[in-house]
């Protein structure tokens, strides 16, 4: 039997749960649990209850961002760049020098690079050929 | 140029530079480990993508399942950890080729290492090509002059051609590789010697007597070391060869030696297990004979329409204590045109280079030779195969009849003369002459042990006298005058 990955087990707990409330909620983790002890995955628990948050956030639509700059910045900055990306966005910000100016944003698997360093590192590039 | 001139150039360069926002697809680390990486993301990699990972190493996607991407690390991988961001590069992995590399050290990336500066070069080749196909292709007719007389005589190599050198270690596989290239020098060849899981300080000695005989004017090495990753001993040969097929599309014909595929397929076995794919035989997994065939199907005879260019492969394969049996060697020896046996109980007797005439073929055969070279070594091959046969009746010498007794005495004349020592390639016209003289009977009455000083005797009084005689065999032409006055020569030359 091939391998179940910690997003199928997320994904199938979201599933389950999804209409749930209560006391059935509970049964339906316990059961998961039950689950995860016998694949022998409770190990693995913290990494599917990160996968699960995804799961969750995918779902109802919530975008995540990560924003990164070379300084703090403005609370308006940044619900600008919120809003630009859509009404469900939960953001968390980074201050890393080494970019020197610009922001770059990781959106999932992507990553939007304005950074002054990737700039100039074009821009050698670019004069080097 | 003028300084200001300069400044100006750089400002226009500036001003032209567009500030774009780069969108990268990127991946998570999510374990690492023996040169390899699992990621998770990347989910448009292509597979033999390049990916970047933090630092600016370099490694390439092979294995794509469902939810992760599996990659072998080009280089050092000690810094990389779970959680890294790895970048996509959407190129496939390549080399850079060009006039440029002739004459350097490079690795398996096509970077120099032998610290004589950046290699400026125009084009980029994929690592991994498809062989050209039938119709680009013509057989095999131009000889390559290894200039050794017991190869070039007996187990001819044609342009084009795949010949495997395979035998023991310490049996002198190298060395007729190497004085192979050697002999390359004005014959219109450009070399290419790939270094597979070498000790480096072997590669050293390659390459310093390849520069003391003026060899490294037309090579290009291409260097794997045995402390490199397995991932680079992996693709140094598929490098190689897309280094020689730069000059094969320019119509150049060009030799490629891979020193040696074992510590390819060992690598390849390393990688494969690592990355979990399932082992067959010997633990190899099941696509390591398309390892070998689709490295050696790059090796061609281009037709006129396409060039006329040519890739020779001289692949070499170590056996263990003589088992040709063995995985790896068997495959080999069935994609290849033919093989050169080298055997260590000959080694050890003195008979070097140590190859074994019974064992050794070449599937193209004649078709490579020049015709007064086909002329006259049909001759000492059958020579050569009788004595075989014969030669465990030696001992008995005193019952023998005369002709058992002068075929076995040539038997080992022959024997003797093959004998050539390393870095000392002969010019074919010397070899046409002697082995023309041994066929007709000028070393019948020369002791054993005083056939090497005859031949080097008659070399040099062949082209003291003959020179033009010489000449015209060098370009291939035989007909009965010319047979006529080599005979008289000969003659000549017992008095």
């Amino acid at each position: 039997m091939a391998k179940t990955s910690n997003k199928q087990y997320a994904e199938a707990l979201y599933e389950v749960t999804q209409d749930l409330k209560g006391s059935d909620l509970s049964d339906a983790i316990k059961t998961f649990v039950e689950i995860l002890v016998r694949d022998h995955k409770l190990k693995q628990g913290y990494n599917i209850i990160a996968e699960f948050e995804r799961t969750v956030k995918k779902a109802s639509g919530v975008v995540e961002l990560e924003i990164t700059s070379a300084r703090e910045l403005d609370k308006k900055i940044v619900e600008e760049i919120k809003q630009t990306f859509g009404k469900n966005v939960e953001a968390v910000t980074q201050v890393d020098e080494s970019i020197i100016g610009g922001i770059k944003v990781k959106l999932e698997d992507k990553i939007l690079d304005g950074s002054v360093k990737t700039q100039l590192k074009s821009l050698k590039q670019q004069l080097s050929n | 140029m003028s300084t200001n001139a300069i400044v100006e150039e750089l400002k226009k360069n500036i001003s032209a530079f567009e500030k774009t926002v780069e969108v990268e697809e990127v991946g998570t680390v999510i374990e690492v480990g023996d040169g390899i990486a699992r990621m998770n993301g990347l989910i448009k990699c292509q597979a033999q993508e390049m990916l970047e990972f933090p630092g600016g190493v370099m490694g390439v996607a092979l294995n794509l399942e469902e939810e992760t991407v599996g990659a072998m690390i080009l280089g050092e991988f000690r810094g990389i950890k779970e959680g890294d961001t790895v970048k996509r590069t959407g190129r496939i992995l390549s080399v850079p080729v060009g006039e440029q590399m002739v004459g350097r050290v490079v690795n398996a990336l096509g970077q120099e290492i032998d610290g004589k500066g950046d290699i400026a070069t125009k084009d980029f080749y994929p690592v991994e090509k498809i062989a050209p196909g039938v119709m680009t292709r013509e057989p095999v007719h131009e000889p390559v002059q290894t200039g050794i007389k017991s190869i070039d005589a007996m187990v001819p190599i044609g342009r084009g051609q795949r010949e495997l050198i395979i035998g023991d270690r310490q049996t002198g596989k190298t060395a007729i590789a190497v004085d192979a290239i050697i002999n390359q020098k004005g014959q219109n060849m450009k070399c290419v010697y790939v270094a597979v899981g070498q000790k480096e300080s072997k590669v050293a000695r390659i390459v310093a007597k390849l520069e003391e005989s003026g060899a490294m004017e037309y090579t290009t090495v291409v260097v794997a070391g045995a402390s490199d990753p397995a991932s680079m001993s992996f693709i140094a040969p598929y490098a190689g060869v897309a280094i020689a097929e730069y000059f094969a599309d320019k119509g150049e014909d060009v030799l490629v030696v891979y020193d040696d595929l074992t510590k390819q397929a060992w690598a390849y076995r390393e990688i494969s297990l690592l990355l979990r794919r399932p082992p067959g035989r010997e633990a190899y997994p099941g696509d390591v004979f398309y390892l070998h065939s689709r490295l050696l199907e790059r090796a061609c005879n281009l037709n006129k329409e396409n060039g006329g260019g040519s890739i020779t492969a001289l692949p070499i394969i170590e056996t263990q204590a003589g088992d040709l049996t063995a995985y790896i060697p068997t495959n080999v020896i069935s994609i290849t045109d033919g093989q050169i046996f080298l055997e260590t109980d000959l080694f050890y007797k003195g008979i070097r280079p140590a190859v074994s005439v019974g064992f050794s073929v070449s599937r193209v055969g004649g078709a490579a030779q020049i015709k007064p070279m086909k002329k006259v070594a049909g001759k000492i091959k059958l020579a050569m195969a009788q004595f075989r046969e014969l030669e465990a009746f030696a001992q008995f010498a005193s019952d023998l009849d005369a002709d058992t007794k002068k075929q076995i005495d040539l038997g080992y004349r022959i024997t003797e003369l093959m004998k050539q020592p390393q870095y000392s390639p002969m010019s074919v016209e010397d070899q046409v002459a002697v082995i023309f003289a041994v066929n007709n009977s000028v070393f019948d009455d020369v002791e054993v042990k005083d056939v090497a000083e005859t031949e080097v005797k008659l070399i040099e009084f062949m082209n003291k006298t003959k020179r033009a005689l010489l000449d015209k065999i060098k370009v291939g032409e035989w007909d009965d005058k010319i047979e006529a006055d080599l005979k008289s020569a000969c003659n000549e030359f017992k008095k």
